[in-house]
């Protein structure tokens, strides 16, 4: 397909989606919230995880921090800058964590971001224990169809910024650290820069998912705001559909999410063994995702495992 | 609280203390052998939980001789993840390239898989028995009798799993495999059947330390959690796959907890844990005792 011909589909689909907004009911309304918000977050995770390979299995500090700095601001500001705000603080944050965090390497990365989220966690529990707070509701937040759009609109940035980024000069930096960042780092590639920048961009959109979606829930507990399910299920998403390029986690959060809808309910053990399975079998079996594997076996490209 | 220098307080110390270093042994051998991160270790402490708790209110058996079976049952557990799971990993280039995050992935995937078993099968309710609850008093120190066999039995099975991979064959085959996979090969190691045993032995001796927890603790399927983090503190403290060093750190993690939470409240222990975590990670990731060069 032309480019340009997909960019046309692209926003012609993205304008439907919105549309719907208008007439769909609740149900409808909060899968496709659900779909958003996920992509949003798979997407950013790619732009780390699946870019420079530096996994991160604690995401969801993202998520949880921009849902705690936009709750401690609810009421002070317009809502929809606090959203943005919570996001650009979040993003700074990360800029002077990541500075140390991001010296850490490979497997030692891993379980450095997971250790993370847990401090954080545990400090947020602490900060609210000591005053006296064990949830904070949000009153008066927009309707459902604004929450739509707002996390549309963040789904289609995040899809958009990963496209781009992947076809960029910076995206290329980024993939030079998976392969190889001594070498990477030897022929001048500014690695500790360009790794703190992807680590700033990749936090920034799921804080701002994180201060909508306590909007959707109406409520905001520490424990179940940093959550590592969360970080799980981005992951998941992400290493199913394929997590190289923009099209990947588009597949696996659809997939999953629908997954979801059906077992969550009525059994979530067995959604979560599901996933459990599902990992367990792609990683094994299908490393490049359902996006790599169908580019390999009908467009003959031949993708880098990721 | 109890004054710092109390013997009671050091007697808690040296509970957590054993119990630590026994449960990282297992997951720094599984590390140190084969370069797998085996984020679901936690959850062979809570099968052997059940295990116990199992034998203990249904055949009413002891945990202090379930705890055997424990280590059995786990110990199968690892055949059967290295016979579906870890030969394929480690026989596949591809993959190999990659291989401590694909193996973190794929045990963070078994971990899922395992505690939400538990739950169907177990139900989140804590479960518990009651087991030696009579107090003890040695001198100064009150101990539950449950306490203070966990205290001995986990320090004597600690000296004889050191004792045992320092001097017989099998642990050196296993230290011959921490130190260079591809020498050992060539002097006529197995190299499979040693990655085999050791990932059956680590998981067994984690199953064990399980049963003998179950003795003092809340069972629940999530309980294992907490001690895969600190089982990762103290393999990183000390060095990974450095075994001694995981042993020395794993007391020091111990006592580090228990006057940290003694200091400042219960409520801290995981931002202790966890700080202290970070902090090695970014500052000496090789390791409290590891020399400049980090274990890669």
């Amino acid at each position: 397909m032309k480019n340009s011909l997909k960019l046309v589909l692209a926003v012609v689909l993205c304008m439907f989606l919105a549309g719907v907004a208008g007439f769909a009911d609740e149900y409808i309304l909060g899968i496709g919230f659900t779909i958003f918000m996920y992509i949003a977050l798979a997407q950013s995770w790619v732009v780390l995880s699946g870019l420079t390979g530096y996994i991160s299995l604690g995401h969801v500090v993202f998520f949880g921090s921009g849902a705690y700095v936009f709750i401690l601001i609810w009421g002070l500001v317009p809502v929809w800058l606090g959203v943005v705000f919570s996001g650009i603080v979040v993003g700074l944050v990360s800029l002077i964590v990541g500075y140390p965090v991001l010296r850490v390497r490979g497997p030692y990365f891993v379980i450095l971001s997971f250790g993370l989220a847990e401090l954080v966690k545990n400090l947020v529990l602490i900060n609210e224990a000591r005053m006296y707070v064990s949830m904070r509701p949000v009153f008066g937040a927009p309707a459902l169809y604004q929450l739509y759009i707002a996390m549309l609109l963040l789904a289609i940035i995040a899809t958009g910024l990963t496209y781009w980024i992947r076809r960029s000069r910076f995206g290329a930096g980024l993939r030079s650290i998976r392969e190889d960042e001594g070498a990477a780092e030897t022929i001048g590639v500014p690695v500790a820069k360009l790794k703190l920048l992807a680590f700033a961009i990749s936090g920034v959109i799921p804080a701002m998912v994180g201060a909508i979606f306590i909007m959707r829930s109406g409520i905001f507990q520490s424990g179940d705001a940093f959550t590592p399910i969360v970080s799980f299920t981005m992951v998941t998403m992400a290493i199913i559909g394929g997590s190289d390029d923009a099209p990947g986690p588009f597949l696996g959060v659809v997939f999953l999410v629908l997954l979801q809808e059906l077992l969550w309910v009525n059994w979530p053990e067995v959604y979560m063994i599901i996933l459990g399975i599902l990992l367990l079998g792609f990683v094994l079996f299908i490393p490049n995702g359902i996006y790599g594997w169908l580019s390999e076996k009908y467009f003959g490209n031949k993708k880098n495992v990721t | 609280m109890d004054s710092l220098v109390s013997p009671q307080l050091l007697a808690a110390a040296m509970i957590t203390g054993v119990l630590y270093a026994l449960i990282s042994l297992g997951l720094n051998l599984v590390y140190g052998t084969m370069r797998l991160l085996n984020v679901a270790h936690g959850d062979l402490v809570m099968i052997g939980a059940y295990v116990a708790f199992i034998a203990f209110s249904l055949l009413n058996i002891g945990p202090l001789v379930s705890m055997f079976g424990a280590a059995l049952i786990c110990g199968s557990l690892g055949w059967l993840s290295y016979k579906c799971v870890f030969q394929r990993l480690l026989s596949n280039g591809q993959l190999l390239s990659r291989l401590e995050e694909n193996s973190l992935l794929l045990f963070f995937a078994l971990s899922v898989i395992i505690q939400n078993l538990a739950i169907l099968f177990f139900s989140a309710d804590r479960k518990g028995y009651e087991y030696l609850s009579a107090i003890v008093e040695i001198g100064d120190v009150r101990l539950t009798g449950a306490r203070l066999t966990v205290l001995i039995v986990g320090a004597v099975i600690s000296a004889a799993v050191v004792f045992f991979l320092r001097f017989s064959l099998f642990g050196l085959a296993m230290n011959a495999l921490i130190q260079n996979r591809d020498a050992s090969a060539i002097v006529g190691i197995n190299v499979d059947r040693v990655q085999m045993s050791s990932l059956i032995f680590g998981f067994g001796i984690t199953g064990l330390a399980g049963a003998l927890i179950s003795m003092m603790e809340p069972i629940t399927p999530v309980m294992g959690f907490p001690y895969t983090m600190s089982a990762f503190v103290i393999i990183i403290l000390g060095g990974l796959g450095n075994l001694w060093g995981g042993f020395l750190a794993g007391l020091l993690l111990g006592v580090l907890e228990v006057y940290g939470v003694a200091l400042t409240g219960p409520e801290w222990r995981s931002v202790l844990v966890y700080g202290i975590f970070v902090l090695i990670l970014i500052f000496r990731p090789q390791g409290l005792l590891g020399s400049g060069k980090t274990a890669r």
